[in-house]
């Protein structure tokens, strides 16, 4: 017994080391002036600490617009993802019609495409609509990612949901969609905001599409941003770092947010089902 | 309020023409609601999804218009030795990654298992590198196994350990730059195979475990006969699901090392993208990708039969 709780602390502290080490040393670097790290001193802990870094970022290069525009990007697609996806979830979880199974598969199949295996088609669809160089190719296009996984996750959300409610509603003259605004939304809340959630991260991480659709260096997001930086002429390593933290902290954020719907919802969206 | 309706809904039975004609309007309303995902499906993935695989049967080159060339693209690229190292050099990625982190995510499984206070901080604190940008984890581990000290981790520990005299370009050489992108893919996953298996591990019954105890077995043989088949169905499940979605990769290989050094780390995605956007050659990239259509159909209609019989 003694032995087992020996074995699960030092296990704990290499997984602990494993997980933030790298974290760590990026968050450090984003403190070091050009100097520190090109002559590689005060390497553990920036010492002097200095913010050049990020006042550099904001003033010098595009990053706010960046930032910006995959802000933009992340919400309206987040909203899209949650409307399309409600409806879509609701009806496959709680009415009955033929073939509601084929089309839970079907999401299903979906969730699992992944964006490189369409890439280059969808790239000539969205230039023959006129949406390429622009962030309505995201708009278009990260719905196709974000809804299929969203609704994979509401279906298992508005099934959890007990039946009687709905039915008293329908039987108290309600129409369906009555019932599904005024009932099942309210009781719904907390799987839409995980579901809203993961559309928000889900987009405001992606590079593929945004690689490959938009090259306007005005209409870049983030990622593809931090790309052009780490490629770029001159290496502002500092600048670069600085851009990770600023990028991951609303992510982590929102994480610690909800962390524990966040923990149960990819448990149940991408294992149990 | 909920409870007199109930009683409510059971006493009031409708008669079966009505029952016909709600059934008709609800597959209405259905319909209505699924409409907008119809769409998007068809419009921006089935269509697309056709287009693919019309460009595998032509020449397109950008900025010429579209030949038929039926199946001279799946042939050009069944004999090309750029492609073949492509194949082996995916594989060696998947399986290499996917392999660690089963391996990892067991550890961490039980060692969060054993865990009693904390145990939803740690899991929750493991899990954030499955929710960073993966661009921002291939620059991370960019920058880990870089070869200059102030910016390279381990050349910084290695030197300063005096395990080694002069820095080593980690990515420089083909070993280790595959190496270094199996890492950066492995890190960002494992945590969650780790939190998968940590809720498998829930679901085991604990009698199976206290059975076991009186029969004398030891922690070991627990885990063996116990825990790993109580595990089999997430196991499978898991692994499948990051084997398509690591042979899929782009970000973390285009980021860390845009294939090289040469061709040492392109897989499936980089090459595509490397054909169709710096040789223009869309209809030769595009059957790039589709090469891995049948293993995705095999590995998808896998994974959904495990889970929609679940659902069930």
């Amino acid at each position: 017994m003694r032995a087992l709780r020996i074995l699960t602390a030092v296990g704990l502290v290499v997984f602990l080391l494993v997980i933030l080490v790298p974290f760590w040393w990026i968050a450090s670097m984003s403190f070091k002036t050009y100097e520190q790290i090109q002559f590689a001193t005060s390497i553990y802990v920036p010492k002097p600490f200095t913010w050049e870094n990020y006042s550099g970022l904001w003033a010098e290069t595009r990053f706010p617009l960046w930032l910006r525009n995959s802000l933009i990007t992340a919400l309206v697609v987040t909203v899209t993802t949650t409307v399309i996806a409600s409806l879509a979830g609701y009806a496959v979880a709680r009415i009955k019609f033929p073939g509601r199974e084929a089309i839970a598969s079907l999401i299903l199949i979906l969730y699992l495409i992944p964006p490189a295996l369409l890439f280059i088609p969808l790239y000539r669809v969205l230039a023959e609509l006129g949406a390429t160089n622009h962030l309505s190719a995201l708009f278009l296009s990260y719905p196709t990612f974000t809804v299929p996984f969203c609704t994979w996750l509401l279906i298992g959300f508005f099934k959890a949901l007990p039946e009687e409610l709905e039915e008293a509603a329908l039987i108290d003259g309600a129409g369906r969609i009555t019932a599904f605004v005024r009932v099942l939304l309210p009781l719904a809340a907390p799987g839409l905001v995980a579901s809203a959630i993961f559309a928000f991260t889900l987009s405001w991480n992606e590079f593929l599409y945004a690689l490959v659709f938009i090259q306007d260096e005005r209409s870049l997001t983030v990622p593809v941003g931090l790309n052009l930086l780490i490629y770029g002429d001159v290496f502002h390593w500092g600048q670069l770092m600085a851009a990770s933290v600023i990028t991951t902290l609303p992510v982590v954020a929102l994480y610690v947010f909800i962390h524990r719907w966040m923990v149960e919802g990819l448990v149940a969206g991408s294992v149990k089902g | 309020m909920a409870v007199d309706q109930r009683t409510v809904t059971r006493a009031v039975r409708p008669r079966a023409s009505s029952w016909g004609r709600a059934r008709r309007r609800d597959a209405g309303t259905a319909l209505l609601f699924l409409l907008p995902l119809f769409v998007l499906v068809g419009g921006l993935i089935f269509y697309p999804f056709y287009r693919a695989i019309w460009l595998s049967l032509t020449d397109k080159l950008v900025g010429y218009p579209e030949r038929f060339v039926g199946l001279r693209n799946y042939i050009y690229l069944a004999h090309e030795d750029t492609f073949h190292q492509v194949i082996r050099n995916s594989l060696v990625f998947t399986v290499g990654s996917v392999a660690l982190k089963i391996v990892t995510g067991l550890a961490m499984a039980l060692v969060l298992n054993n865990v009693i206070r904390g145990r939803n901080f740690f899991r929750g604190l493991f899990l954030l590198p499955w929710i960073t940008s993966t661009v921002i984890i291939a620059l991370t581990w960019r920058w880990m196994f870089d070869a200059f000290p102030g910016r390279g981790f381990f050349n910084s520990v290695l030197l300063d350990a005096g395990l080694i005299r002069r820095p080593i370009a980690f990515m420089a050489t083909p070993e280790g730059a595959m190496a270094a992108v199996i890492v950066a893919n492995w890190w960002r996953a494992f945590p969650f195979f780790g939190v998968s298996f940590l809720a498998g591990m829930a679901s085991i019954p604990k009698e199976h475990y206290e059975a076991a105890a009186v029969d004398g077995a030891g922690a070991t043989r627990r885990f063996w006969h116990i825990t790993l088949p109580g595990l089999k169905h997430v196991i499978i499940v898991t692994t499948l699901l990051s084997f398509i979605l690591t042979i899929n990769d782009f970000n973390i290989v285009y980021v860390m090392t845009r294939g090289g050094p040469g061709t040492a780390t392109q897989i499936f995605a980089t090459y595509s993208y490397e054909v169709a956007f710096n040789q223009l050659r869309w209809g030769r990239g595009v059957t790039i990708s589709i090469f891995l259509v049948p293993l995705l159909v095999v590995g998808i209609a896998s994974i959904s039969r495990y889970l929609l019989r679940e659902a069930r």
